[in-house]
């Protein structure tokens, strides 16, 4: 059994043959570390890595389709979320949620527009008006004419 | 600006350090979200650009811009255009072919399109071999802005129409379709309103025009269409090809013909080829 121990110091017991799916986490095991801190992931964050981790760590045949299932509704969560999840599974090396979260994030910010984005993430615009104006017009090219004949038509 | 991300895949104690993880988005690592980026198409990629500098790094990232290029990118720029591409972003790369460049004496134009960089080509009336071309009873040079390069050959009257072209260049692997872009009757310009003229517009309903596009392993596919559709632009359907070496270049030919020398034929403008992917060619209005 390894103990994982969250940002907020909780701690966790989990079997070694499902952590080692955190390529981060094998690492440390092989080093023989049984305690290992994760400074970077918070508890509610870690409780979701592990509910993830313990579901795809019995892949067999039968439990294929269950698992799909379970994916997608993995993905049902808030855009703050998704991100925290994918920050911790980048963090950890879990390369099989991680293709998972990043069109599933993709999709969901593509559509929004910047101030949108903003908002939701709490960022702050940090270019001065006359950067913000230079990036609009660098990224022109991307808004024009969208038929091929450009405008002749 | 556009700082290169560092690969999730190469992994250092140094970079796992740079990589952890802060709860405010402010200091998201850029990597991250250049991943997720990556699952974006162009215009959406550069819209995102203006979030915040993260976002503008992370939207810079080279890995994330190198699949979306055509694989032909570095001879377009090298070849045709005569442009230096090291030392440049492949963001900035990509921006620059998505607008139409002038080659070879500007009578050809190569872009991308800007959503899926498929590769596209006009090549004008200039370039390709019209027979009567020098006698003005039969054809005259127009200048018109209706044309991408500013001119168009005009038909007055002829009994034989012929009108040939050909092509190498080296297309990425792929399906492509080729189309001329032809106007029946004289477009004109009165006082900032557009006029046509009609009056040398004749022949086309009695017998169909043939076009002829000879692909890259020499077969020759033939279609026959009757012109009509006045005072529009149109960009007729000749044939498609296929390039299944992306690596040389790929000769083709093309051709308009009407030679049935029973009848004459006029009132036609000829302004240009159009050559893109197959997947984008089903917007255009074809015959």
């Amino acid at each position: 059994m390894i103990t994982l121990q969250s940002s907020d110091k909780d701690v966790f017991e989990i079997e070694q043959s499902i952590l080692i799916q955190s390529g981060t986490i094998k690492n440390m095991v092989e080093d023989d570390f049984t305690f290992i801190p994760l400074p970077s992931v918070d508890t509610e964050t870690l409780i979701k890595i592990i509910e993830y981790m313990k579901k795809h760590a019995d892949k067999t045949d039968s439990k294929e389709k269950n698992i799909k299932e379970f994916d997608k509704d993995f993905m049902k969560k808030t855009l703050n979320e998704l991100f925290a999840l994918v920050f911790a599974a980048n963090y950890l090396h879990i390369s099989s949620l991680l293709e998972l979260l990043y069109p599933s994030i993709a999709d969901r910010i593509k559509d929004k527009i910047t101030e949108a984005i903003r908002q939701i993430f709490s960022i702050r615009c940090d270019f001065t008006p006359e950067e913000e104006r230079r990036i609009i017009m660098d990224n022109k090219w991307a808004h024009e004419g969208t038929e091929i004949e450009g405008t002749l038509d | 600006m556009g700082a290169n991300a560092s690969s999730i895949d190469t992994k250092s104690d140094d970079q796992l350090a740079f990589l952890s993880v802060k709860s405010n988005l402010d200091d998201v690592p850029e990597a991250c979200i250049a991943l997720v980026l990556s699952y974006l198409d162009p215009p959406e990629i550069s819209k995102l650009a203006r979030v915040s500098r993260v976002f503008r790094a992370a939207a810079s990232a080279d890995f994330i811009w190198q699949p979306k290029l055509p694989s032909n990118y570095k001879y377009i720029f090298r070849e045709l255009l005569g442009l230096k591409v090291d030392g440049l972003g492949l963001k900035d790369l990509y921006a620059k072919l998505s607008r139409p460049r002038s080659f070879d004496a500007g009578t050809k134009e190569v872009w991308i399109d800007k959503n899926s960089g498929g590769v596209c080509l006009a090549i004008s009336s200039k370039r390709m071999t019209i027979t009567g071309i020098d006698d003005r009873r039969y054809w005259n040079h127009i200048p018109t802005n209706e044309s991408r390069f500013q001119t168009v050959a005009y038909l007055q009257q002829i009994w034989w129409l012929e009108v040939d072209g050909d092509l190498e260049f080296k297309f990425p692997e792929g399906t492509y379709s080729l189309f001329f872009r032809l106007h029946l009757g004289k477009a004109t310009k009165r006082h900032s309103r557009r006029a046509c003229n009609y009056e040398h517009v004749h022949g086309w309903d009695l017998k169909p025009v043939q076009f002829q596009l000879t692909t890259p392993d020499g077969c020759r596919v033939t279609s026959r269409c009757y012109l009509d559709n006045i005072g529009t632009w149109m960009q007729h359907h000749v044939g498609d090809f296929v390039v299944k070496d992306g690596t040389v270049p790929t000769k083709i030919k093309f051709s308009l013909t009407q030679i049935d020398c029973t009848h004459t034929k006029g009132g036609l403008c000829v302004d240009s080829v159009l050559i893109c992917p197959s997947s984008l060619a089903k917007e255009l209005s074809y015959c």
